[in-house]
This record gives C-alpha cells, sequence and structure tokens, in this order.
C-alpha cells in the first residue's frame, strides 16, 4: 500500500517558506551594514530559521516525528503570531500574498501534518 | 508591488471562481483514485493559475502578443492539469511552470508588466504546483525517477524563487511609480504643478517653521521640551520625537512639530529641521504648497523594537524574524538647511549635507 503524500506536500510548503525567511533574512544585510546593528542579529535569527524549517522538512519526509511536531508548534506560532498583526492597527500589509504566505501557508501545513487515526503509520 | 493593478483584478476573480470548478473537476474523474494527493492539489493548483491567465486576456487586447501568450498560457495551463494521468504529465508541467515563470521575470525586468498582488500571488501557486509536481512520495514506483526528481525540486523551485523574487523587488525600487518617493514611502496626491498662491503657502511654512525651531539648535532645548532621539545613534542623521505632541495630535503646528532631526555629526546633534505626524493611518495633513509640501506615509517597513530599527518588507510579505510589519502615518518633513536633492520639503535629507555639516 502506497504511504500517504501528505509529508511530501507539507515539505514543499516548508521549503517555500524557508525560501521567504532567507529573502527577509538576506534583504536585511545592507540595514545593518548602513549601520543598523541589531538587523544583523535579526538576519542571522532568519537564516538560522530558514535553515531550520527546511530541516524540519526533511525530517518529516522521513516520517519521523519530532519534526512533525515541532513544524506543528512553529506554524501555530506563525499563524497566531500572523492573525494578531493583521488584527492590530499597526498598519500591517492585508494584501493578497500577506494572506496567502503568513495564514494560508502555515494553515495548510498544520491541516497537512495533522494526524487523523486512519493515517496513523503515515508517521510511524 | 503592494497594490492590485486595474487591469489584473480580473485575472484575480477568475482564479477564484475557478477553485471550485477545479476541485469539482478532480473530484469527478476516477483515475483520481489512482494517483498521489500530490498530483492532485498541483492538478488543482495549474487550473487556477490557468484560470487567471485567461481572466487576464481581456484586459490585455490592447497588447496583441501579451493576450495572446496569456491565453496560450492559461489553456495549457487548463489542459495539462486535466492529464495528471499521463504519462509525461510531470515533466510537460514541470516545463510548463518553469517557462511561465521566466517568461514573466523576463516581461518584468523589460518593463512590459509592473509587479502587484496578484501576479506575485500567481507566481507563488506556480512555484507551489512545481513543487508538488517534483516531489517524490515514499512508495511510488522504482521507475519515477526519484533522484532526478529530488535534484530538480532541490534546483528549480529556491532558483526561481530568488529569481522572481529579487526582479520583482529590484524592478519596484529602480522603477517606482510616480506615487513613490522612495521604498516603502507614498506620497499625498497633489496637483502636478504648484500655483503661485501654493508656493506662497510654502515659503511661508518654511519661514514660520524655521523661526520656531531656532530654539532647538541647542540639543538641550530640544531635550527639556520633551523631544527624546530614537533609533540607532550612529546613523547619519536621528529623529527625535516628542511623544507628547504626537499623542496630542497638532496638526502642521510650526510651534509644536512631533519631531525634530537632526544629523549626528562630531560635534554633537546638529539640528535639520522638523517633522510634522498625524495621528492615524492614511490620514494625510493640511497641504498648503500642493506638490511642494506633499506629505508621505510609509508603508511595509520591518519594524524591531531592539534598537528601534527599520527594514523593508520583502516583495512575499516577510519581514525578518524579530521585526513586525508596520506603517507609519503620513508625515512632513521641512528642512531648514540647504537641501539641493528635493528641497526643503523634501522625504529625505540628502546625504551630502549631512556629510558636509560632519565635516564642517
Amino acid at each position: 500500500m502506497r504511504d500517504s503524500s501528505k509529508p511530501e506536500a507539507a515539505f514543499v510548503l516548508l521549503l517555500l517558506q524557508a525560501l521567504f525567511w532567507m529573502a527577509a533574512g538576506i534583504s536585511a544585510i545592507p540595514f545593518a551594514v548602513g549601520g543598523e546593528v541589531f538587523m544583523l542579529a535579526l538576519a542571522m535569527g532568519s537564516l538560522l530559521l530558514a535553515l531550520g524549517a527546511c530541516l524540519l522538512g526533511i525530517g518529516i519526509v522521513w516520517r519521523r516525528r519530532w519534526p512533525r511536531r515541532l513544524a506543528m508548534g512553529l506554524e501555530v506560532l506563525c499563524l497566531a503570531g500572523s492573525l494578531l498583526l493583521l488584527a492590530l492597527p499597526v498598519g500591517a500589509n492585508h494584501g493578497l500574498v500577506s494572506w496567502m504566505v503568513n495564514v494560508v501557508l502555515p494553515a495548510a501545513v498544520i491541516l497537512l501534518l495533522r494526524k487523523p487515526a486512519s493515517e496513523v503509520r503515515a508517521f510511524n | 508591488m503592494f497594490d492590485i493593478a486595474p487591469d489584473h483584478a480580473i485575472g484575480l476573480l477568475a482564479g477564484f471562481l475557478a477553485l471550485p470548478v477545479a476541485l469539482t473537476a478532480v473530484l469527478l474523474r476516477p483515475a483520481r483514485r489512482s494517483v498521489l494527493g500530490t498530483q492532485l492539489a498541483a492538478s488543482v493548483l495549474m487550473f487556477v493559475v490557468g484560470a487567471i491567465h485567461l481572466g487576464l486576456v481581456a484586459s490585455h487586447l490592447d497588447e496583441p502578443v501579451t493576450a495572446w501568450l496569456f491565453a496560450a498560457n492559461g489553456a495549457t495551463y487548463i489542459g495539462l492539469s486535466q492529464l495528471f494521468t499521463w504519462r509525461w504529465w510531470r515533466p510537460a508541467s514541470a516545463s510548463l511552470v518553469v517557462m511561465s515563470v521566466l517568461g514573466y521575470i523576463v516581461y518584468v525586468i523589460v518593463g512590459l508588466d509592473s509587479p502587484d498582488q496578484v501576479s506575485i500571488a500567481t507566481k507563488l501557486l506556480e512555484l507551489v504546483a512545481l513543487g508538488l509536481v517534483l516531489v517524490p512520495v515514499r512508495g511510488e514506483p522504482a521507475t519515477a525517477r526519484r533522484t532526478w526528481r529530488w535534484t530538480a525540486l532541490g534546483i528549480a523551485v529556491p532558483m526561481l524563487m530568488v529569481a522572481t523574487t529579487s526582479s520583482v523587488w529590484i524592478v519596484d525600487l529602480a522603477r517606482p511609480d510616480a506615487r513613490h518617493a522612495h521604498a516603502g514611502a507614498i506620497l499625498q496626491p497633489t496637483n502636478q504643478v504648484a500655483t503661485p498662491e501654493q508656493a506662497a503657502a510654502a515659503a511661508a511654512l518654511l519661514a514660520e517653521t524655521k523661526a520656531a525651531i531656532a530654539p532647538y539648535e541647542d540639543w538641550h532645548a530640544a531635550w527639556a521640551a520633551g523631544y527624546r532621539p530614537g533609533g540607532p545613534q550612529n546613523m547619519p542623521s536621528t529623529h527625535w520625537m516628542n511623544q507628547r505632541y504626537v499623542d496630542a495630535g497638532y496638526v502642521l503646528d510650526p510651534n509644536r512639530p512631533q519631531g525634530l532631526v537632526y544629523a549626528n555629526s562630531r560635534q554633537g546633534p546638529v539640528l535639520l529641521g522638523a517633522m510634522f505626524q498625524m495621528k492615524h493611518l492614511g490620514q494625510f495633513g493640511p497641504d498648503p504648497g500642493g506638490p511642494l509640501t506633499a506629505w508621505h506615509e510609509h508603508q511595509d517597513i520591518c519594524f524591531t523594537p531592539f534598537g528601534f530599527e527599520f527594514s523593508l518588507m520583502t516583495p512575499t510579505a516577510t519581514c525578518p524574524v524579530g521585526s513586525i510589519d508596520i506603517s507609519v502615518p503620513p508625515m512632513l518633513h521641512v528642512w531648514i538647511v540647504a537641501n539641493p536633492k528635493g528641497g526643503p520639503f523634501a522625504v529625505d535629507i540628502d546625504d551630502r549635507v549631512v556629510r558636509a555639516i560632519d565635516n564642517a
């Protein structure tokens, strides 16, 4: 019997999310060079997070349990943070891409990684 | 880049309308049971992308080549989305996505299209579809060319994502529209050329402001009045904000500007000008000088409380970890020093002015 392809779909989304964080990290470096020293720490944090998301995706494809749990936690955190930011009157971007990247993508990963009883074997 | 172009809105509508059709098309196919979930998801996304491109044909009829390309691309996407049981479906779909994304990048770089939310969102859908088409699934038959597909996935998706994001961003920064003074700053809409009355009003505002903030040339007086520096002090200039005046919401009051801008020179802070700020987002202030005194609002900037520093949000709406995406209420600078690049009400002070003060 063939395995579920949900872990592979989650991997693809995590790979894209890692690329988004990588771009954000790299984009902060010129500001750090321009004198905003804390931006260097944020850039490094973003790049490390991108690497972490990639590794979690690989762990998920290998059907390991801990990467799945970690990824679920990460995505719940991202989703909650994004929804909070969208709700606060701070002028956050409410555009189509923002919704797709910051809300739909984490929600899709959560849906793909949640474990219905019928698919328990997928992550065994 | 963060707006929806009027001629692209119809494509977005077509995409939303196509989603239930795409799902129904997949559900009605008995063959769906014999293929992977990743293939079905890719099929749905390709159908939606095809519908978006077909939807854009009508609004691009005045550009026949573009309209034809949209029509051919959309029809091919929709056709291929239904052929997921075809032996060559993966290479054909992957090739289509790669060509479509590369074509978009060329269009944007050449200047035939301006990046907007619909086009960026469509490229993201295409890249997700590409990933789903290529990703090998555990348990697939040995003939599935797993190594080749992992290699293609690991190269194509990151390369195309980086190429798309960087092209869109570079083009947006290099070719801002008339209302974007620079990245992240949108100007108040005004008439094109200042009338004599507006020019006189602008000159009066400059003179009043210059006289009113003269005492703050001594930064101790500014400190005593409640102004405090915000952000890093190692930058060429720093905004000093008066929170009491910000909260009070004084509107274009030369005696109570919300902020002062100082050059961080070797001799200590040197007053460059004042900054008036409105209290609410999207609420541009009174504009006595017309185009000469247009307010500007900083949108989609990434702010971190660590050191009160800023960077710019990426085209994929992401900020560095530890910062949040915010916009700042409209502001108007009044430079009391000569500002060769832009004049006394420009969004930015000329770097050469600050350097000259520092070297004085």
